[in-house]
This record gives C-alpha cells, structure tokens and sequence, in this order.
C-alpha cells in the first residue's frame, strides 16, 4: 500500500486521539491535542489557515470613487474586511455555481454608499457595508466597536461601490483565512531533543520556559524512541468564524482529502476500472483532490 | 582602563549585549584628542575629570570642585539645539540663504557696477538704472486675473516659475531727464521658498490651500513644469595663497583672484633657486625682483627686506633671484617694465592705438596680475607686500615641505550655490541687455532726421527676452557659458529627484566637485580629516563619482558674502597697524602676527591672542556677523579673518570655565519657545565656527572630555552625518561601506513623495499603498521628517535558511503577506500630448471614437475613449488601447495660394483631411487612467496630460533592501502554512539567508531586530540614533520581561512538517525598502520582432522590443564547442540572413540573376550572406575598395 499513514499513528493498544480544551472564547480557543502523530496535528493546523472556507469580498464594482484612495487601494481594503461565514458550507463556489458569474447560491452581495456632505472629515467604516444577506455582514467584535475603518472622505467626496463576497479558502488568497495566528507547541521542555538549545551558560536562565511547560514533566531522561503526542493549540480567528467551527472545518477538510485519497486508492486496486487513470501517479490523485472540492 | 560596559544582568550573564553599545570609554576618547590635537594629555592634567563611565549618569562629585562650579548635565537635552537650528536654518537653508542674498544684493550691486548706458553718437544721452527689484511670482497672461500664482500650477502647466524684473530707469529724452519706475526688463526663476517665493513664512494650511507639501524642502527652481536644482559646487577657494607644486615639481605659490570684473591666476615660481613670477598675460616667467621693480619697489634692499625678513637662511635663498635682475640691468622702475613689456603674450587691445610696452606693462601689473588686491593711484604698495608674501611662503616651503598646503583640506574650499551661480549668469545677460541697448540706442541717435523725440523707454521693453530666455536656458540645460568668465559649465542643474522624499532631500543637500572624473588620483576623493561634521562621511556614491560627490552634513551652513568695509575699520580698531606703513623690517620682527582679511594682508599686530579673543568676543556678542571667522596661523604668523562667501561653517556649543555655556535652564527655555537658535547666538552660548577656525578650536564631544584647553563642545556628535546617512539605526555598529551602500539605496526606496503626491502629475510616481515609519527610528530621522513621509514597511524576519531560492541575498516572502498589502506599491506614469496649431491654420483635433467599428478587435481599441477623444477616468487600459484619439491634419505646412486652410474650411473650398496620430498605451500589462489635465501652455497650445496608474503587489525579482545596505530580490513567495511560525504562532514576512552577515558585517542590522523586538512588545518606537540610541542590554531585558530569549533568538517550528526547528532563529521586525528596480518593468523576451531599417538586424533594448544579442564572448563559447551550426542560425540566419547573388567570374554582388559588371548572367550563383556584410561591400565600394568573392564548392 502506497499510503496508510493516518493508520499507522494509531499504533496498537493506542487509544484515540484526544482533545483537551482550555479556553474558549469568541475568537480564541486553546486546547491539548494528545494521543496522535505529529504530522495529523500539523495538518490540522495547515488546514485551519489555510482550506476552511469563509466568506469574503472577491469583486468589487465602483460606480463613483471619489475618495483619495485609487480604486484598486479601495478593492484590496474591502476585501481584506472579515464578514461572518457561518453560512459559508451552505454556499457554493462561484466555480462550482450554475450560474454565469453572481447568483444568490454563490455571492453574498455587500453595497457601500457614502457620501460627506458636512464641513469635517467622514470616516467610511465596515459598518457602513449593507448586506444583502443579514447572515453576512462585517465583523464586530461588540456592539460599541466602531467598525474597520475603510477610507476617509472629505466634504464633497463620495463612495459608491457594490461588492460581490463569495466563498473561497486562504490557498487563494489570504483574506479568506478564518485564523490570525495559531499558536502549536509540543514538548515544551525539549525532552525530544528536536531542537538545540542556543545558550551561552545555562539553558535553564537563559531560556524562558512556555506557558505549556506546566502541563508536562520536566524531568530529563532522554528517551530516543520517544515520540511527539502532545499538541498544544492555541487558535486566534480574525471573528469570521467561531473558533471551534474552524477546528471542526478543518477536521472536515482532512476527512474529505483522505476520502478522496481512498476512493483513488481503490480505484487503483481496480485495474479494470480505468486502466489509464490506474498506471498514473497515485501522487496525482492527492494533488488534485487537496482542495477537497474537486472529486473527478 | 577598564573595558567597555560589560556590567552583565545577573540572569543573562552575557557580554555580548552591551558591547560598544554606549558612546562612552576610551574610544570615542581617542578619536576626540585626535580631532583635536593638543588636548590628548588632558586626561593627566585633570585625573578627576573624566575616568572612563561607561553609562550616562554624571561622574561622582569630586571634592575639589563642588557647588556653583559643579558640572552641569546637559548630556541629554543638548541635542534640543538641533531641531531648533534646523527650524531656523532648514536642511536646504544653504541655497535659499544663497538665492535671498543674490536677489536681495548681489542682484543690486552688479546693476550699480553698470548703471549708467551712454552714447557715442549724443554725448548729452544716458540711460541710469536706479533701482532694480524683482516681483513675487506673477502670471505672464495679462488677461489673466491676478489669481496667485502657485508653484504647483506651475509645475501642472509647464510653466516656469519666475517674478518680473523691475528696475528704475532715469533717461535723457530730447533736452530733459526722464525717470520711470518699474520698468520690467525680464523674468528671473525664483527658488521655492526664498524671500521672493510666495511660499515664505506660509502655515501648513495654507501650505495645502496651495497644494503644497509643507514637508517639501524647498530651494529648487520650476523651469518649464520641471523641478530643477542648482547643485552646490565645490571650488578651490579664491584670493588665497596656496604652496604646492607645479606640473614639474617645483614648488610654487598660486593665487586664484576673482574679482567682479576679472579672474586670473598669478603664481610665484621657485625655478633653479630662483623665484619667478608667472602671468598668463605675460609670456616668460618674470624674475621676481623685476616684477617688484616694476611695481615700484626699486630698492633690492627693501625688497629683500620684505621677502627674507631676518631669517639668513632664507637670504642665502633669495641671493641668487637679486642676482639674476642685475644681471638682466634691470635696477629702475622703468627698466623693468620695458622688460616686461617686451615679454607681453598679445596686445588684448584689438581696438584703439596700441600704447608703449611700458606702459601696457604697468597695466598688467595694475589691473591683471593678482587683480583682487586694487591698485589705487598707482600704489602698488599693497599689490608689493602680497607678492613678497608669496615669495616668502615659497622659501619657506622649500625649506620645510611640510608647510605646503594640501588642496583637499576644507578650509581651501569654498562651495557655490544657486546664489553665486546665478548671480554671475546675470551679470552676464545684463552686461549684454546693457551693450545690446547701447547699440540700438547709438543705431537711433545716429539718424540724422527723427520724427519723434527718442525715448529710450521703448528700446528698452524691446530687449525683454534676453534675460529671460537666458535664466530659462540656462537653468533648464545646466549650461553655464559664460563667455566673459571664460566659463563653460554644463551639468550645473539636475531634475529634482521626487522619487522619494528622502532622495529629493538628498539632492538638495548634494556637492558636486570640479574635479575631473577621469584622473586617478586619490587624494580629492578621500575622506579628509576635516571634513568632520561639515561634510557627511558616509553618503557618497559609488564608481566613478566615488568622493567626488558628497553631501553636507545635518548642523553645516554655507556662508554668504559679507560686507569687507567695517571688518577693515573693526581690525585697525583693534589695534593693527596699517601695513603699508611698516618696513620688511618691521614686519618680520619676532612678535609681529599679520592680520589679513580674505587673503590680504591689512596690518600687523604684536598680540594675536588677545587680537583674536576681543575679536571673537565682539562677534559672540554680533557687532559682527556671526559667520566672520577669525584664526591663527603660527607658521605664517598671521591672524586670519574670512568674511567671503562659500565657506562650511557648523555651530559648537562654547565652552567657558570647564562647562558647557548651554545650561539645562537655556534649553528649558528653548523647549518652552522662550528661546530660539538666534538668541543662543546672540547670547554667546552657540557660535559658528569655519573649518580654518575649527583648526583653532579643541572641541570636545562629550560633556565629560572637558579639560583645561577644551573650547568648545559638539552639539550632538550624530551630526557628523547626513540627511540620507542618518536613516541608518545603528550606523556605528556597522561594516563603513554598508553604510554608503545604504546611502545609495535610500534614495531607491519607494514610498510617500509628499503631502502633494497624488495631486502631482510626474513623468514617473512610485508610492507605496501602506508606508509604515520604522519601528527603530533616529533622531535624524524625526529631524527630516522621514517618520512622516516614510518609505518602507516593518517585516518580520527571520534570519534562516529556507527551500534553496535564497540564495545569494535572496528573500522568501510569505504569500500571507502580499496578500495583505505588504510590499504593495503604486506606479503613475505620465504620458503628455500637444493639441497643435499649425501655421497654415490647421490644427490637431481630438476625435471621438469611430462609429461603425465592427471588428471586436477594433471597439475593443477604442473602447475605453469618452465622447471627447480621452479615456475616462478609472477607466482600464489593456494593452493597445488608445487613450487620447488625437489626429493631425495631413497638410500642415503648405499654403495654398495665400489662402489659409482655415479660411477654406470657411468657404467649404477644401475640407482638412486628418489623421489619426492616437496615443496607444504600449506597457504589457494593464493599467488605470488616474488623472486628465488639459491644460493651456506658455505658447497657447493645449497640453494633455494623462496619468496613467499600475498597482502591484511584489512578485519573484522585485528588489528589497533593508537600512544596511543589504540588498536582495524576493527569490520564493511561500504560501502562510509553508513558512516557519513560532509558538505563539507568528509566521515571518520574510526570510532571510544568515550567510548576509558573516561577510557584510551589518551588526547594525541584528541590533535594530533585537530593538525593534523589544519596541513591538513594549509598543514603543526605539532609537538607533547613530552613536547613542537604545542599549543592547536594556533591549534584552524587555525581552526577557516579555517571556522572549534576550537574544532576540526564538524557537521556530516547520510548518511543512510541524517539527520543531533544530536551531533557534532570530525572529524579529526590520525595516525594509522596497526598491523602484521591479521585474515589471524589466522583463523582456522577444521571438520575432522590429528589425532596424540599415542593417536588417534586430533591434537594440527592451524599448524597441530588441533581440537578445549573443555577444562576443558567448560566441566564442560556441566556437570553443565546435557548435558551428547553432552560430551560424544564431549570427545569420535568425538575425539577418539575405539572399544574394554572386558573380563567378568578376566576384561582385550581382542582381536577380544578372551581373551588371560582366553584362552576363553566366556565371551568377546565388547565395545566402548577413545583410551586414553586403551592406560592408557595397560601403567599401563607395569608397572605392572592390571586395571580391572567391567561391568554392562546399
């Protein structure tokens, strides 16, 4: 068998993997992840940057920018605004869409409008974006927060522009990304000697120790077979997302690419399935089905 | 002595953190004695004063020296006197200063020197200018409302910006005097910012009421919608004696003079132990004693007397010149100038009687040889004295060759500003206004009958483009032709550099030299001792121009001309004696110090030091100007006094009683506004010094260096750099040619141009979408407002080794990063048209787009036209895509019998044909129409100019550059979950190759990542203020308060694989440039294409879409291989292979089958030669050398 790794981790007598969570608020959630191979929790950590779909300015039509901003500036400011993706699964990719280019099943339509017309400089914020679907609709963090600040307009200068979010993944472009940051550690007293300790007298001073350091013993054997099984997350979301949807999209993903994976696999087995398709690359079946949307 | 600070923390227990870092210890000591030479034994005199600290704190109170007379710290707030003196003096002050002063005076004296226009043919006509002044700027369309008229319109319309000249004139007009006031006879460019300039003394908003940056430095010129500035040049200084050796190596004394009428050199030669005196105007070198015969001086004992003075040595020298002249029986006045008559080069008298060679010689000797020094009545005795002097300095050179001057210190230099530039180029177009009108007038008054009483009043308005068109041309070409200063300048002015704001502020502050680029010698390219905080040491360019072109440094100032009368009066007030009263005797007894002012000798005093102190303490206390500097000269025992203009001049804290005079109470005050740069002047706290009187000086840097003969105390020793050197953090710290690297490279950045950037309409913008100010600043850098107009962007780096695609200085750029902005950079271009009007009448049309266009290739070409001919704004340009469909009639020259085209157009006789002359936009990629401007030039005719706008985000081969002259393409974009992240999961912007810093040596550039660490997790901005800013060890501290490694070193982990990197790598924020040099504009590839007309050959350059060409050396390659096929495709057949036929018999090129030298068409083969070669026979043939072939078979 060309690939059965996800099997392997699960080495006999193993019991499944864990998840411990720590902290969960609006955009953090902290959690230990044990009992698995590294290579799963990194892939996890990959697919949560970059392959959970969220919802997102992709098109922007400007009728009138009269702005200091060029028109492209303004584009790249709108699309970069987070908008909530709960309904992200519910909706296609533009790609994957019947329609032509926009329809309702595939784009979420946002329109800004303004105008100043008073004597003092008007800050155009996200929270002068009006949606056409009231499940997506720029991030705030609270009630009183006053929204991302998009450009500054000038008595006289006028914004009207009409922007099409669609669905996509961060693979594409980085303002579908439902994370900001995702903190990952193991091991954090460096028991696996995977790392060397720069250090100029003491390691012990001159290395501050990680806040995860608590969770494990400290104690020094060095055991050469050991291997990683402890992962400490912490996932930071830019709030398009619940923290715990990003995990469990993430999750998604992954078993969507190994279901494609298996079904090319046995497709393999198959000779007289496709006799062409079989001689290839079994490499080829796993690039073409990573984005998890494309099962030819 | 203990080494430097490696006081460690207890917990770190490093010595790496604090090294070199503070400005204390024995250093900076040393490099202070050795500035100041006599003071490197201070430190024994004064034990207590100064033991090695290596922190800011004051040292501990010793008890001799307690209370009142305690030393006062002003270590830290000292350096407030520097945006102080910026506010006053301005980085550019040095040419506005230059430009007001010109206007203000110089422009007034030189129509005084020539006031008066009379005339040959009426000796009772004159024409007297009275008065000269010039207008801010106005419009030149009369029609016009006298609506303000801005720099920026100017530089929209293509106009120039200029004021009218006026002057009041008084005139004889038939039998009676006529006055008249503001008479205009031209324009004169006015310099942004200066007295004249409608920008002076304007607040920000009104600044930007008038679409200016208030941040935009100023003193340049707008001539023809250009930004051009008249660089500084430097020059040997003038009317001084210089020892050095001529072209064969004998030793001799040379003097520029310069006066306003004449420059001339005059040399005193030591030629086979004789002195000589040398003239241009005079064939043969002159005995000296000749030449001071002829000046009067008939006595050989006076004149022994002056040049030996009681030194026998110098007798025995001198023996041989006396000598020679009896030998020649030259003993009176008169002899010697037959003498030198007779050796007289030409008779410059064209016109007149020619007069004896007596007499031409006195005039020589009086007004030509050594012209600065005037001859009043025929007294020579001054001119006398001088030449003595010369001979003297020459034995004495002899001598000792140590007392030979070096033509590359300072203090012998003088640069030129715009002030001086334009100063002699006016004085030139109103010499010539003022011949042309005497012509003119005589052609008049000639006339036997007239009708009309002459007025002279409309000759004059006749002559009103002389000067104007003088000043345009020459400002707008750079040439300087001066015909009557035998001067031909040319690359005086430059375009105004707007491609940041920084390298526009490094123009402004350029020097270029006289010096010839070609020659190989050293020493003007150096990095002269005195130079120190004049000249920026750093900021140099490399290759040819290396030192060459310099830059002034942050606190210097160029002096303007000063008044010479009350200097005279101030130095016999003092107690000179008058020189010309004294004997050679008298003169060169022991106590005797001459006092000379610019060069001449005036007097003679026995008490220098004390002539010197009362002269400087009337200038502390300005009943002179305070940038007079005085010095003394112990080799020449003379004190010397300059008041010219071009000298570099910085101001020093004074120093009184082992203590600085600013106290903190003075900049309390200053802080408060109570006090400005002036009244530390004023006060005596601050004063100028020259680089001669910085020779006099002992200057200490710190505070703590203060000793017994201590002068004077450095304002802030970053100063010694300049505008664009101290961008750089930590530039102490760093390898000295990184620094100079990073000088260049500034000035490529890309970011904000100025508050006015997208109000402007340049040939070529580059803005960045999100400049950030850098998280490690300097002082400098608040100074010059680079804070406010930033260019770069803070990425967070991390120094390791990443996929291979960095190499050499490669970067990996985090695709996350781009996605998000960074990097991203705006690029307008202006493309610019002429609506014409042609002689015959006809004139350009913009035409609205074709109807009826079928073909989807054609609408789409004229697609984007609005129904005036111009693309609308906003509206995207693809390649090939007309923006402006202007068409030009077919006829324009021809005049069909007297009748205009227009006139037929009128009476339907004829209809203009036209055609089409669209601009096509040519880029490869698409782009956006950013701005129209239709605009109305000087000559009437409409302008188009449209901007076009390109935003890009950095792709693989776009340029970034850190501030260390650390340079590197972006090799790989990487996608976010490829790079490298810590555990708190930051992912870099960027990585960068660690094997940049073992060669390089840029420690500067890892302190900024430590500071810039530190400043991020503190949320503050830290300093790398060269020579001080934020310390190493109070960086790691944050650090570790922050839960960080105090080595700035983090624990990375994969991202490819999630495995723990086994090195810890350091992590951090540095700021980064990105530079104008992008792939776009750079990518070239070309598989067929244009061919160039004469040699069927590809063409040249990625402009004209050329071919790639392979050069000698490649083909060589490929001869070595033995690929004769591959350089025969290559070099013929895909280049400019051609048919011919040959002739067999005869040898020569035939034609289509037929020989026309053999009248046959027998022997005719045909084959396939470069057309290069048929071209070379057929060019040889013309020139009647008859190539032949030789064929064989193959």
């Amino acid at each position: 068998m060309a690939f059965n790794a996800y099997d392997s981790t699960l080495a006999p007598g193993a019991d499944e993997p864990q998840i411990h969570i720590r902290e969960i608020t609006d955009d953090v959630l902290d959690f230990v992840l044990s009992n698995t191979d590294l290579s799963v929790a990194n892939s996890l950590r990959r697919a949560m940057i970059a392959e959970v779909p969220t919802i997102a300015i992709d098109i922007v039509q400007i009728e009138s920018n009269t702005s200091v901003l060029a028109d492209e500036f303004l584009a790249h400011r709108l699309g970069m605004i987070p908008l909530q993706s709960i309904n992200a699964d519910r909706m296609k990719y533009t790609r994957d869409c019947s329609c032509i280019q926009a329809c309702e099943n595939c784009t979420v339509e946002l329109t800004l409008n303004v105008k100043c017309t008073e004597d003092r400089t008007l800050e155009v914020t996200s929270r002068d974006l009006m949606s056409s679907d009231p499940k997506v609709l720029p991030v705030l963090s609270d009630p009183d927060d006053q929204g991302i600040l998009i450009v500054k307009l000038r008595k006289g200068q006028e914004i009207k522009v009409n922007c099409l979010a669609k669905k996509g993944v961060a693979k594409e472009h980085a303002k579908w990304s439902p994370v900001s940051a995702i903190g990952f550690e193991y091991d954090p007293h460096n028991r696996l000697r995977h790392t060397h300790l720069w250090v100029e007298e003491d390691p012990a001073i001159e290395w501050p120790l990680s806040h995860n350091a608590v969770e494990e013993p400290s104690d020094a054997a060095y055991d050469y077979k050991a291997e990683p099984n402890r992962f400490y997350f912490r996932v930071e979301t830019v709030g398009s997302l619940p923290p715990e949807q990003v995990f469990t999209g993430a999750v998604r993903v992954l078993q969507d690419k190994l279901g494609t994976m298996q079904i090319k696999l046995k497709e393999d087995d198959e000779p007289e399935n496709n006799g062409f398709n079989a001689m290839g690359d079994p490499q080829d079946g796993i690039f073409n089905s990573q984005d998890g949307w494309n099962n030819f | 002595m203990s080494p430097v600070a490696t006081a460690s923390v207890p917990s770190v227990g490093c010595g790496t953190a604090a090294s070199g870092n503070g400005p204390a210890g024995p250093q900076s000591k040393t490099s202070n004695s050795a500035l100041s030479g006599s003071a490197n034994n201070r430190s024994n005199q004064v034990p207590d004063l100064a033991p090695p600290q290596h922190f800011s704190f004051p040292p501990p109170p010793s008890p001799q020296r307690k209370g009142l007379t305690d030393p006062i710290p002003t270590a830290q707030d000292k350096w407030e006197l520097l945006p102080a003196f910026l506010q006053i003096k301005g980085l550019v002050k040095q040419h506005i200063d230059s430009f007001n002063h010109f206007i203000n005076v110089d422009m007034k004296k030189i129509v005084q020197a020539n006031a008066k226009i009379t005339s040959d043919a009426d000796n009772i006509f004159y024409l007297k200018f009275t008065n000269i002044y010039v207008s801010k700027p106005d419009r030149q369309e009369t029609s016009a409302a006298n609506k303000p008229f801005t720099p920026h319109e100017c530089r929209l319309r293509d106009l120039t910006y200029s004021g009218t000249i006026y002057v009041d004139i008084e005139y004889v007009k038939g039998k009676q005097i006529i006055r008249r006031r503001g008479v205009s006879i031209g324009r004169m460019p006015i310099m942004l910012r200066s007295s004249h300039c409608i920008l002076r003394d304007c607040s920000d908003e009104k600044m930007a009421s008038l679409q200016e940056c208030p941040l935009d430095p100023g003193g340049y010129f707008i001539v023809k919608g250009t930004e051009k500035v008249i660089l500084v040049q430097e020059q040997l200084s003038k009317n001084r004696i210089l020892i050095e050796h001529d072209p064969k190596g004998l030793m001799q004394a040379s003097v520029t003079s310069t006066t306003l009428e004449r420059k001339s050199k005059t040399y005193v030669v030591m030629k086979n132990n004789k002195l000589y005196l040398r003239h241009n105007s005079i064939a043969d070198d002159m005995p000296l004693i000749v030449a001071l015969k002829g000046m009067g001086m008939q006595s050989d004992k006076e004149i022994t007397q002056f040049v030996v003075g009681h030194n026998p040595k110098f007798l025995q020298m001198f023996s041989e010149s006396v000598e020679e002249a009896a030998s020649l029986e030259v003993f009176t006045q008169h002899q010697a100038l037959e003498y030198i008559g007779s050796k007289i080069k030409f008779s410059r008298r064209v016109m007149g009687q020619r007069k004896p060679p007596a007499e031409e010689a006195l005039e020589i000797l009086a007004t030509i040889v050594l012209a600065h020094i005037p001859v009043e009545h025929m007294n020579f005795r001054p001119k006398c004295i001088f030449i003595t002097m010369m001979a003297r300095r020459v034995l004495m050179a002899t001598l000792n060759p140590a007392l030979m001057d070096d033509r590359d210190f300072l203090g012998n230099k003088r640069l030129e500003l715009a002030g001086q530039m334009l100063s002699l180029l006016f004085e030139d177009l109103f010499k010539r206004l003022t011949t042309e009108l005497k012509m003119s007038f005589d052609k008049v008054l000639n006339r036997a009958n007239r009708v009309k009483p002459f007025d002279a009043y409309n000759q004059l308005l006749c002559h009103g483009d002389l000067i104007t068109g003088g000043f345009v041309r020459a400002i707008s070409t750079g040439n300087w032709t001066l015909k009557r200063f035998k001067m031909d300048r040319a690359g005086v002015t430059h375009v105004l550099s707007r491609l940041s704001y920084i390298s526009a502020l490094g123009m402004m502050t350029r020097i270029q030299s006289q010096f010839e680029k070609t020659r190989k010698v050293s020493g003007p390219r150096s990095l002269q001792p005195s130079q120190w905080g004049m000249l920026c040491p750093s900021d140099t360019p490399e290759g040819e121009a290396c030192g060459l072109v310099k830059n002034l440094a942050l606190m210097t100032h160029i002096t303007t001309d000063d008044d010479e009368a009350p200097l005279v009066r101030l130095i016999f007030a003092l107690g000179a004696e008058d020189i010309n009263l004294l004997t050679g005797g008298e003169l060169y007894q022991k106590r005797g110090y001459f006092v000379t002012l610019n060069g001449v000798p005036l007097g003679l005093t026995r008490r220098p030091q004390q002539f010197v102190h009362n002269f400087r303490l009337l200038r502390r206390c300005r009943r002179i100007s305070e940038f007079v500097s005085i010095h003394i000269n112990t080799h020449h025992r003379s004190v010397n006094i300059s008041s010219d203009g071009g000298r570099i001049c910085r101001p020093l804290i004074i120093v009184e009683n082992l203590q600085g005079r600013v106290t903190p109470d003075h900049i309390g005050r200053l802080r408060a506004k109570e006090m400005t740069f002036d009244d530390f002047l004023r006060q005596g706290l601050v004063e100028y010094l020259d680089v001669n009187e910085e020779n006099d000086a002992t200057v200490a840097l710190y505070e703590k260096h203060i000793g017994p003969e201590t002068t004077h105390l450095e304002i802030e020793p970053f100063t010694i750099l300049g505008a664009v050197a101290g961008l750089i953090p930590y530039p102490h710290h760093n390898q000295s040619p990184r620094n100079t690297y990073q000088c260049a490279m500034g000035k490529q950045a890309i970011g904000a141009i100025a508050y006015n950037q997208l109000n402007r309409i340049d040939t070529l913008l580059y803005l960045m979408v999100y400049p950030q100010q850098p998280m490690v600043k300097t002082k400098t850098i608040e100074l010059i407002n680079y804070d406010k107009l930033p260019a770069g962007q803070n990425a967070t780096v991390a120094v390791m080794s990443y996929s291979g695609y960095d190499i050499e200085d490669a970067l990996v750029i985090n695709r996350a990063s781009l996605d998000r902005g960074y990097g991203r950079c705006q690029t307008m271009r202006k493309y610019t048209t002429l609506v014409k009007k042609y002689p015959n009448g006809t004139f350009d049309r913009l035409a609205d787009p074709p109807e009826n266009l079928t073909l989807p290739s054609e609408i789409e070409r004229y697609g984007i036209l609005d129904a005036d001919g111009i693309a609308g704004v906003g509206e995207r340009v693809l390649p090939k895509q007309v923006y402006v469909n202007k068409q030009t009639p077919t006829m324009t020259t021809t005049d069909l019998s007297g009748t205009t085209a227009a006139a037929q157009m009128a009476s339907g006789a004829g209809v203009v044909s036209y055609k089409p002359t669209p601009m096509v936009y040519k880029a490869p990629e698409p782009a956006y129409i950013d701005k129209v401007l239709l605009a109305n030039t000087e000559s009437d005719q409409i302008m188009v100019k449209t901007l076009i706008r390109q935003t890009r985000r950095p792709e693989l081969g776009d340029k970034f550059s850190s501030r260390h002259g650390q340079k590197g393409v972006c090799g790989l974009i990487v996608a976010q979950e490829d790079m490298p992240f810590s555990d708190q999961g930051i992912c870099p912007d960027m990585i960068m190759n660690p094997h940049g810093f073992p060669s390089r040596m840029t420690v500067g550039k890892m302190i900024e990542l430590l500071a810039g660490k530190a400043g991020v997790l503190q949320g503050a901005r830290q300093y790398g203020t060269a020579f001080g800013g934020s310390k190493v060890q109070d960086m790691s501290e944050i650090l570790i308060e922050s839960g960080f490694s105090y080595s700035g070193k983090d624990y990375l982990t994969s991202g490819i694989t999630g495995e723990a990197l086994s090195a810890y790598i350091f992590f951090g924020p540095v700021y980064y440039q990105k530079l104008k040099h992008m792939v776009m504009d750079k990518m070239h590839a070309r598989s067929r294409g244009p061919r160039a007309v004469l040699t069927r050959q590809p063409t040249e350059g990625r402009s004209r879409d050329g071919g790639l060409r392979l050069g000698e050396m490649e083909r060589d390659c490929l001869i070595g291989y033995g690929a004769s096929m591959l350089l025969l495709e290559r070099l013929m057949v895909s280049s400019d292979a051609f048919d011919v036929f040959v002739c067999e018999q005869c040898g020569l090129l035939g034609y289509k089958g037929w020989c026309q030298y053999c009248k046959s068409n027998d022997h005719i083969v045909s084959m396939v030669i470069p057309y290069a070669a048929k071209l070379l026979f057929q060019e040889l043939q013309s020139m009647n050398i008859v190539p032949k072939l030789v064929l064989e078979n193959y």
